[in-house]
């Protein structure tokens, strides 16, 4: 049995749709990706980016949201929230990096055509890029993060890293030394939440070919291997006016919202691929001479529980997230400030919990933990990095704050 | 401005040799270590860039001669009583660039621990190995080999398990020993050991600690097959492999000790071993300090620098707390394993628990404070320009070497309890 299977989650909230959704992406990772993963490892060309295509183009779920009119599925009411979690802890399971990849595309979807959200020049304008393509769109956000220059303008203590001028129709974006969330080599689409002098901050588009953007080179970094991260190391492009999807703090909310689930719904799949490596582990494993199973001695017995444990709360935190977004009405709104501060909660519990189960997990395995041919590390090097883009506690913190106490300063 | 020398040291006991081991490793560190660290974790199976800083310390400072007794043209060190805080002054510099270097260093001397500490010198094998570490400037690494396919760490815990799982054998063939058996994950194998020390049975499923034996064998006999490195999560410069052992010849004397003697010292690998993280973890936090002191100076929340901010401020200061506790600890540590008159033989199970107690503590303050600073520098704390990343990864792979963190609760509490089934 595996960890889909025995971890619990709300079965009975998700349609039929989800569920099969769910059971074939289960299917293509496990051929595509866990199959070939001894023997191709991280390899980007070889099996991350391929399986990223069959993830998002064949299977689909880059054209999901987008109106039916504008070649998608028209998936894009609040319920698409269950779809998203069933996905991306799919993918996860097999992948983390391809899950974190997919949870931007989905985001930016819902966040621009989720029912009565999105404009209508904003779906004809880049429906196409999703839908009628020939490849999958890498998507990355370019978001407020420390700044090292005083003056810069903030928002919510962070310094904007972009800021947008408009010049006539058009609206041209600049800055330097960028470090956007993820895939700054490859992205083809740039979601960026840019300064606006005198005026509210702007959520706009740069395709990825829009002249004016200087990638550097590759970083290297702890994991994620199938987001080929770079800086920005300049940004002066000029996009058209129709780019600039939403104005104000209402949709970052909302966008954030959605990506704080697929960051939830990733760090579960990720939890149910330790899981399921532990329990192998549990089954196979003899300690202190013949006849002594590992899942049977007490003390590893304990960490195995409470690994499940953790995982089970994870999953039902991830979905509990996906039915807030399901129902928004009922946490205070689409775009509110109370759905963004729980979804951010959430997915800073379930990173962190993530982080502590399989370091518990990699404890239990000791030198099998942490070698490269068990697959584990690699889960727990993937997380990490996830919850480091996911953004600092400490600063999260002053988020609850700000909502729960309402504090005035912060 | 303050540095990693403000954190406090136990000036009380420091070695004599403290001032000139410091100097040595903190220039040999910022030279030829730090310059290239960055590009270690794709070294991993060819040691191109890592040879050539250990090719330095070991064979032309001539550091892998220390624990030799100088009449045999070594430094003597393994007949001091201010070994282990020597050591701990030693693994914190490298470990501060790269905790990996710093295991290979410090596992390179374990098989000697057997033979060169008082009062279980084995003169005739030291006269027998000096050579090939004195009288050269090439580095030559020594494993000791101990884990095996099934079981894992159980070879570690002798205590309780009694030498009964330990499948590779060593029988006695006339003048000799013959070997046979496959051991997994010593340091410093991979091709790159000499001279292995391996942990045998004489008496296959025996719970007498008289048949745990160790055994020295030269990579170049017969029958001695290295694998190649494995790829881990970290740690590249700590070389390991499968190694085979087909019907290997040695002379009886190559037996490190004796029966029941073998099996005792071997507590002594446990409790420097254990040591020696603590000190691995210092060493690590240290220079984890210099590059988030460097971020939080850089980066700015709400208009002013990120260390300003009253709630990141917290964090800071558990980051420094810990280091100032673990290093004094960890000194003490060190301490306590020299100082036999003071603190019992360094084999003893009491010191062994106590050692492991400290190592796993300081194991867990390391990965959760650290695990929180990364976090802190965001997108930054997963970059390799920023190194945080690096130690973090490292050091979750020295929790996990010689036994679990397990087993190190388990050997705590039935020294401290008295418990007799675990």
């Amino acid at each position: 049995m595996n960890g889909s299977e025995i971890i619990p989650f709300p079965r009975n909230r998700l349609d039929k749709a989800d569920l099969d959704l769910a059971s074939t992406l289960q299917a293509m990772v496990e051929k595509e990706i866990v199959e070939k993963r001894l023997e191709l490892k991280e390899d980007h060309q070889g099996l991350l980016a391929p399986s990223f295509a069959k993830i998002m183009w064949e299977i689909g779920l880059q054209k999901m949201f987008w109106p039916e009119e504008h070649g998608g599925e028209g998936h894009n009411s609040p319920a698409a929230a269950y779809t998203v979690a069933a996905a991306l802890e799919q993918i996860a399971r097999a992948d983390v990096g391809l899950a974190f990849l997919a949870a931007h595309s989905l985001a930016l979807q819902a966040s621009l055509t989720l029912d009565g959200q999105g404009g209508e020049e904003a779906c004809a304008a880049f429906a196409p890029l999703f839908c009628s393509g020939d490849r999958p769109l890498v998507v990355s956000f370019i978001l407020p993060a420390f700044a090292e220059e005083e003056g810069v303008p903030e928002w919510r203590g962070k310094g904007f890293q972009a800021r947008a001028k408009k010049e006539g129709d058009a609206w041209r974006v600049s800055g330097k030394n960028i470090r956007p969330t993820c895939s700054g080599l490859d992205a083809d689409l740039f979601g960026a939440w840019c300064a606006v002098e005198g005026e509210e901050p702007a959520f706009i588009l740069i395709p990825g070919d829009t002249p004016g953007i200087a990638r550097g080179k590759e970083l290297k970094k702890t994991g994620l291997a199938a987001s080929r991260n770079a800086d920005l190391a300049s940004l002066e492009a000029k996009v058209p006016g129709t780019n600039c999807a939403w104005r104000g703090d209402g949709g970052a909310f909302r966008l954030l919202s959605w990506y704080y689930l697929g960051l939830a719904a990733t760090a579960s799949g990720a939890l149910l691929a330790n899981y399921e490596i532990i329990r192998e582990w549990g089954d196979n494993r003899v300690i202190k001479g013949k006849d002594h199973i590992f899942k049977d001695n007490p003390l590893t017995a304990a960490l195995m529980g409470e690994v499940a444990k953790d995982t089970s709360v994870v999953r039902l935190l991830a979905y509990e997230l996906a039915s807030m977004l399901a129902e928004p009405d009922a946490f205070g709104g689409n775009g509110s400030q109370a759905l963004y501060t729980a979804a951010l909660m959430i997915a800073h519990q379930a990173c962190a919990s993530a982080e502590y189960v399989i370091n518990r997990t990699m404890e239990l395995m000791a030198s099998a933990g942490y070698a490269k041919e068990w697959q584990l590390e690699r889960y727990w090097r993937d997380v990490k990095a996830m919850q480091c883009h996911l953004g600092a506690y400490e600063l999260a913190k002053h988020d609850f704050a700000r909502w729960f106490y309402r504090t005035v300063t912060l | 401005m303050r540095d990693i020398d403000d954190f406090t040291r136990p000036l009380e006991y420091i070695s004599p040799m403290d001032g000139l081991l410091g100097s040595i490793f903190r220039e040999w560190v910022e030279k030829e270590v730090l310059p290239y660290r960055r590009q270690f974790d794709e070294d991993y199976r060819d040691h191109h860039l890592i040879h050539p800083p250990f090719k330095k310390l070991l064979g032309e400072y001539g550091l892998q001669r220390m624990i030799f007794p100088e009449d045999l043209g070594g430094w003597g060190m393994g007949r001091s009583n201010y070994m282990c805080v020597a050591a701990f002054r030693m693994f914190e510099e490298i470990a501060r660039a790269d905790s990996g270097m710093a295991l290979a260093f410090g596992a390179l001397f374990w098989p000697f621990l057997f033979i060169a500490l008082e009062p279980h010198e084995n003169r005739r094998l030291l006269e027998e190995f000096a050579p090939m570490f004195c009288e050269t400037t090439e580095p030559v690494f020594a494993a000791l080999c101990m884990t095996e396919p099934q079981g894992g760490s159980d070879i570690e815990n002798v205590e309780i398990v009694k030498g009964t799982t330990i499948q590779t054998t060593a029988v006695r063939d006339g003048d000799e020993w013959v070997i046979n058996g496959h051991k997994l994950w010593p340091s410093n194998t991979g091709g790159l050991a000499k001279l292995m020390a391996v942990v045998c049975t004489t008496n296959p499923g025996s719970d007498d600690p008289r048949d745990i034996a160790v055994i020295f064998v030269k990579d170049d006999m017969p029958g001695v097959t290295q694998g190649p490195p494995y790829e881990k999560a970290g740690m590249a410069a700590d070389m390991n492999s499968d190694i085979w052992f087909e019907n290997v010849r040695v002379p009886l004397w190559y037996r490190a000790i004796g029966p029941g003697d073998d099996a005792k010292y071997f507590g002594e690998v446990m409790a420097t071993g254990n040591m020696g993280i603590i000190a691995w973890i210092s060493g690590a936090m240290m220079n984890i300090y210099e590059r988030l002191t460097d971020y939080v100076n850089r980066k700015r929340y709400r208009g002013k620098p990120l260390k300003e901010d009253d709630g990141v401020a917290g964090l800071l200061a558990d980051f420094a707390a810990n280091i100032e506790n673990i290093r004094i600890v960890g000194y003490q540590c060190a301490r306590m394993c020299d100082r036999h008159d003071l603190y019992g033989p360094l084999w003893h199970p009491g010191l062994v628990a106590k050692m492991r107690a400290q190592r796993y503590l300081a194991m867990d303050r390391f990965i959760d404070v650290t695990g929180r600073v990364m976090n802190l520098m965001e997108a930054y704390g997963t970059d390799r320009d920023w190194d945080v990343e690096k130690h973090w990864r490292d050091l979750k792979i020295l929790q996990l070497v010689e036994g679990s963190k397990q087993l190190c609760q388990i050997e705590v509490a039935r020294w401290f309890y008295e418990c007799e089934t675990l």
